[in-house]
């Protein structure tokens, strides 16, 4: 079965989904219709956006028009619906909003996309992201608290070390789950910043704000 | 040159940016142009620094063969070293589980660069000046990042040379080592000079740092008013006329020279 036709195949017709911000419905006709989840109840007055391109338009920046790189964190822009009778479409509007989302759940769900530990993601990396690895534990948990779970509406798989075991999400009823299961360049920077500041205060020398600001790779 | 492969996807791989909203722009616009050929199965893009991210990208893409083609300006640490580990390459072709992945040279190495830079300075210059009474400068960041592309744009700028140009001069200049773009005028003795950056996508450098040196900006314009940068050309300074253009990397023409190095690919390697 295609991607398409399994987001075709959870969502029949007369029925809605919650994924992230977004709330998906499958009208009785069997066209698929997308919109902000808190204009669910919205009659009337929302434009209309009916091109992958204008959607991914829409969530590059938020209400007061700040970029968004990274796609699932809260503020989405409200106002608007999509609606398309084409499951391949449906599915390529819904990649412009939660890129790869709907194919991580699916994956995931089948087995075929385990979690990889934060540890391997952070030893992996070269050139100035090297430094990254040396945090802590209690580090890499302020990181996820700070971070994901204030900036981000993904729900991690993800465990911190090689052996923890990784939590398995499930999907509430009515719902598909945004998905994480490998840390995203934020968190990898992140752990670069926190590893610096880590090793400034063990030499006991002072952060310039230079040093603190994260400059493109490498 | 076209290619017929429906069974295959193409996986345009960019840098992307957590701070320029137009990075990426310019491989989602020749995305949609490759795919609305229709010469692949599915195309896709997918980034370092934004989202889908190299790691996220593989349960998107549902064709067991695939072809990457690195958005990137030159061969250098990127390509050889974050983008395999990142998608985890073994070689030319990878083959994992069922799945075939064919690794690319990055557009930017690809011979057609050389005849494209041509063609976008005649554009920009519009008939408005004679090409043989134009310089042509082709400007790249120099040292300070770990990337052969200065190599690349003495490259082009040679082969330029070689072929047949129009243009009275054509040089190599630099944001950050000589021969330094600053000196345009010391480095050209025509009346008129065109000034291409050799980028893949529009940024601070070609929207801010590059206007202030060629003098066009005397300070970095506001991010409101960036793609105005564009639209003022020429300029004037005294006897001399200056066209400055965007980046090299958001010209139409790229989104041929992508499927050009998947067919450069298979000739080289008949996978
Ligand atoms: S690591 Fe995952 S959960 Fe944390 S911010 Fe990045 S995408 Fe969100």
């Amino acid at each position: 079965m295609s991607l398409a036709d399994e987001l075709a195949a959870r969502l029949p017709a007369g029925t809605a989904l919650e994924f992230g911000e977004l709330r998906l419905s499958r009208l009785d006709d069997g066209r698929f219709e997308a919109r902000h989840r808190d204009d669910a109840d919205t009659a009337g007055g929302l434009e209309g956006i009916d091109s992958v391109r204008d959607l991914r338009d829409l969530a590059k920046s938020d209400a007061d028009g700040g970029y968004r790189p990274l796609k699932t964190a809260p503020g989405l822009k409200r106002g608007w619906r999509t609606e398309t009778g084409c499951p391949r479409e449906f599915l390529a509007r819904l990649d412009a909003i939660y890129p790869g989302l709907f194919a991580a759940w699916a994956a995931y769900a089948k087995g075929e996309l385990p979690p990889v530990p934060l540890r391997r993601t952070l030893g992996r990396q070269t050139g100035m992201y090297r430094l990254a690895n040396t945090i802590d534990d209690a580090m890499a948990e302020r990181l996820r608290r700070e971070l994901c779970d204030a900036g981000c509406l993904r729900q991690i798989a993800w465990p911190i070390d090689e052996g923890d075991p990784a939590e398995t999400i499930t999907a509430e009823t009515g719902h598909l789950p945004l998905l994480c299961t490998e840390a995203c360049t934020f968190a990898v920077s992140r752990a670069r910043e926190l590893a610096k500041v880590a090793r400034s205060v063990s030499h006991g020398s002072r952060v310039t704000s230079a040093e603190k600001s994260t400059p493109h790779d490498p | 040159m076209p290619v017929s492969k429906p069974d295959s996807a193409l996986l345009i791989l960019g840098h992307g940016s957590t701070e320029n909203p137009d990075s990426s722009q310019p491989c989602w616009d020749h995305a949609e142009t490759i795919a609305s050929s229709g010469q692949f199965g599915s195309v896709h893009c997918a980034f370092w620094k934004e989202e889908p991210s190299f790691r996220q990208i593989w349960p998107m893409i549902e064709e067991r063969e695939v072809y990457l083609v690195p958005n990137f300006i030159s061969e250098g640490y990127f390509t050889r070293e974050v983008l395999p580990r990142e998608l985890e390459l073994t070689g030319p072709t990878t083959r994992r589980g069922d799945l075939v992945l064919h690794y690319c040279d990055p557009v930017g190495i690809h011979p057609a660069m050389t005849g494209l830079l041509t063609k976008r300075a005649l554009e920009m210059l519009d008939g408005s000046a004679r090409p043989e009474e134009t310089s042509l400068i082709v400007v790249g960041h120099g040292t300070g990042l770990n990337e052969k592309s200065t190599e690349a744009i003495q490259t082009q700028v040679e082969a330029i040379r070689a072929g047949e140009t129009p243009f009275a001069r054509v040089l190599d200049a630099y944001m950050e080592e000589a021969p330094y773009v600053a000196d345009w005028r010391m480095l050209t003795d025509t009346p008129n000079v065109v000034v291409v950056p050799f980028f893949i996508a529009d940024g601070l450098h070609s929207y801010q740092d590059i206007p202030v040196l060629l003098g066009i900006e005397s300070e970095p314009t506001a991010a409101a008013s960036q793609r105005e940068i564009f639209r003022q050309n020429p300029h004037r300074f005294g006897d001399r006329t200056l066209w400055y253009g965007s980046a090299i990397g958001t010209d139409p023409s790229l989104a041929g020279v992508i499927v050009d190095q998947v067919a450069c690919f298979d000739e080289h390697y008949h996978p």
